[in-house]
């Protein structure tokens, strides 16, 4: 019998497959049902939100920023509030600053549950999706309760927050914090043993940390490689040196430790929130913000360990009320640049390439802006 | 090394190669020169008191009198952070790639490029990321630019 003859073909992954978490093309090079090669088409995302925000004053930035990456919109909020307070080096009141750490994490926390879920649901289990939003839900629902929003908050701003948190507040939080606690042994339960979960995680999508170094890959991708890099304890911003927590890290570097990773940080940031909690000062929530806000003329770039890892903004000021240039970086950006480098000639499958976009935890409003 | 300290090493080291700018009076920011950018970059990246080997940001800016390629880079192990850019006129801008020392800079050249209109040397690959692959409506993040439908906030 004369050898089979086979070629190579070209299969569209997207934009509106379901697993890819926003409007994404993958444009897969297949060989039979083995991925040889893969190559991203981004933009379909794309709202220009850099180029509106020059069009804006820095107040109304802030709700065009929830729009960038709007699974964790406070720390969009945050990142552009740290950016204009340090241009303008203003001092915020302790109050605001626990508040803000307080939402921070929970909005961490929610993210996360959204990982949990949808990358379950990736790869063919329903229940931990109606588990994880589930409790995402209680930090919806105190959000809700402090801003009137539940997607996109415009609560941290300039000079603080935006108002203080109702006197309701704490308990609730306190409430969910201890029910999250608790559900975190369920869902390590339904997966973490699960043969199939295992399968479709061990040793799928091996990162190399000095290449993803490299590649500007950060969070929980890189921690998941045995790289202990947080921004929270390495370039430590707001107040997160006043807490007690220890960074979550494992060392194999495969979807099945960036689950583990995750899951691991739920609990560090319950700790930083029940310390945040306990520590919450009385006192003002905003630092005194003129009307036509102005930070003299010069540029800086800051950053913060969001879910997805490092996001940043680099601001430049002409002295104006409108700012000159933001630019904004969000982790799922270098992620997704680095994903054609760990699937290529690897030979994983289609439903691999799925479990590896998940456990990424890309978002394409990030990456397209 | 604390910021003072990678301030008089970047001083000592890099005589006439990084110069210190007024706009960075919050963080230090350093000009290179285009010409230059590829030699001082891999030198940030593998001298051993420095070691950034991590890229965070990088894009275009247009001041209105002039075109600027920002720089932000950080080190995974030594933990600090460093700024600097490259300053090009509006004629026929272009900077040498900057993947060869970190890779990950590719898209965001990419996307400079589009939205910007600089032009990369030496970029493997210049496909449009963010913009449509038929745009033909020139490049949207410069200053003049222009188009029916949009307009600009007046100064208040």
């Amino acid at each position: 019998m004369g050898k089979l003859r086979t070629e190579e073909f070209q299969v569209n992954m997207g934009p509106q497959h379901p697993s890819t978490h926003g409007v994404c093309r993958l444009l897969l090079t297949m060989d039979g049902e083995k991925v040889v090669d893969v190559v991203p088409h981004v933009g379909y995302l794309h709202r220009s939100i850099e180029k509106i925000c020059e069009n804006r004053t820095y107040a109304m930035c802030i709700p065009v920023l929830d729009r960038f990456e709007y699974v964790t919109a406070m720390s969009c909020n945050y990142v552009f509030a740290l950016a204009a307070e340090k241009l303008a080096e203003m001092e915020v009141p302790e109050r605001a600053e626990y508040l803000r750490v307080i939402m921070l994490e929970l909005n961490r926390i929610a993210s996360h549950l959204i990982f949990y879920g949808t990358t379950a649901m990736d790869v063919g289990a329903l229940t931990p999706f109606l588990y994880g939003l589930r409790e995402r839900e209680l930090i919806v629902d105190l959000f809700e309760m402090t801003c009137g929003q539940r997607l996109t908050y415009n609560y941290i701003r300039v000079g603080g927050v935006s108002r203080d948190i109702p006197k309701e507040f704490v308990p609730k939080c306190r409430e969910a914090v201890k029910i999250i606690g608790e559900k975190l042994s369920d869902y390590e339960g339904i997966l973490n043993e699960n043969p199939i979960w295992i399968a479709r995680m061990k040793g799928i999508g091996l990162t190399d940390p000095q290449k993803a170094i490299a590649w500007g890959v950060s969070g929980p991708v890189l921690r998941a490689a045995g790289v202990k890099h947080d921004l929270r304890k390495d370039d430590p911003y707001s107040i997160y040196n006043k807490f007690d927590f220890d960074v979550a890290i494992r060392w194999n570097g495969d979807c099945y430790d960036r689950y583990l990773v995750r899951l691991d940080e739920i609990r560090q940031s319950l700790k930083i929130i029940t310390q945040a909690l306990d520590g919450l000062p009385e006192g003002d929530v905003r630092a005194k913000v003129k009307a036509k806000f102005k930070p003299p003329a010069g540029e800086v770039y800051v950053r913060i360990e969001n879910s997805r890892g490092e996001m940043g903004v680099h601001l430049v000021s002409d002295g104006s009320t409108k700012p000159l240039r933001v630019k904004t970086r969000g982790g799922s950006f270098n992620q997704l640049q680095y994903l054609p480098e760990i699937v290529r000639g690897k030979g994983y499958l289609i439903a691999d390439l799925v479990a590896i976009f998940a456990t990424f935890d890309i978002i394409l409003p990030e990456v397209d802006r | 090394m604390t910021r003072d300290e990678l301030k008089a090493y970047i001083e000592s080291n890099f005589v006439g190669r990084m110069t210190l700018l007024e706009s960075g009076k919050v963080e230090p920011m350093y000009e290179i020169k285009a010409d230059d950018l590829i030699e001082v970059a891999t030198k940030l990246r593998d001298d051993l008191e420095l070691k950034f080997d991590f890229l965070c940001n990088m894009g275009g800016v247009d001041t209105r009198e002039r075109l600027e390629v920002i720089y932000n880079i950080a080190s995974t192990s030594k933990l600090h952070r460093l700024d600097f850019k490259v300053i090009l006129g509006y004629d026929s801008p272009a900077v040498e790639s900057i993947c060869p020392v970190w890779p990950g800079a590719n898209w965001y050249e990419r996307e400079m490029y589009e939205l910007y209109g600089i032009d990369i040397l030496n970029h493997n690959d210049l496909r449009p990321l963010l913009l449509p692959e038929d745009w033909d409506q020139g490049h949207p993040m410069r200053k003049d630019w222009d188009a029916p439908d949009f307009v600009r906030m007046p100064e208040l």
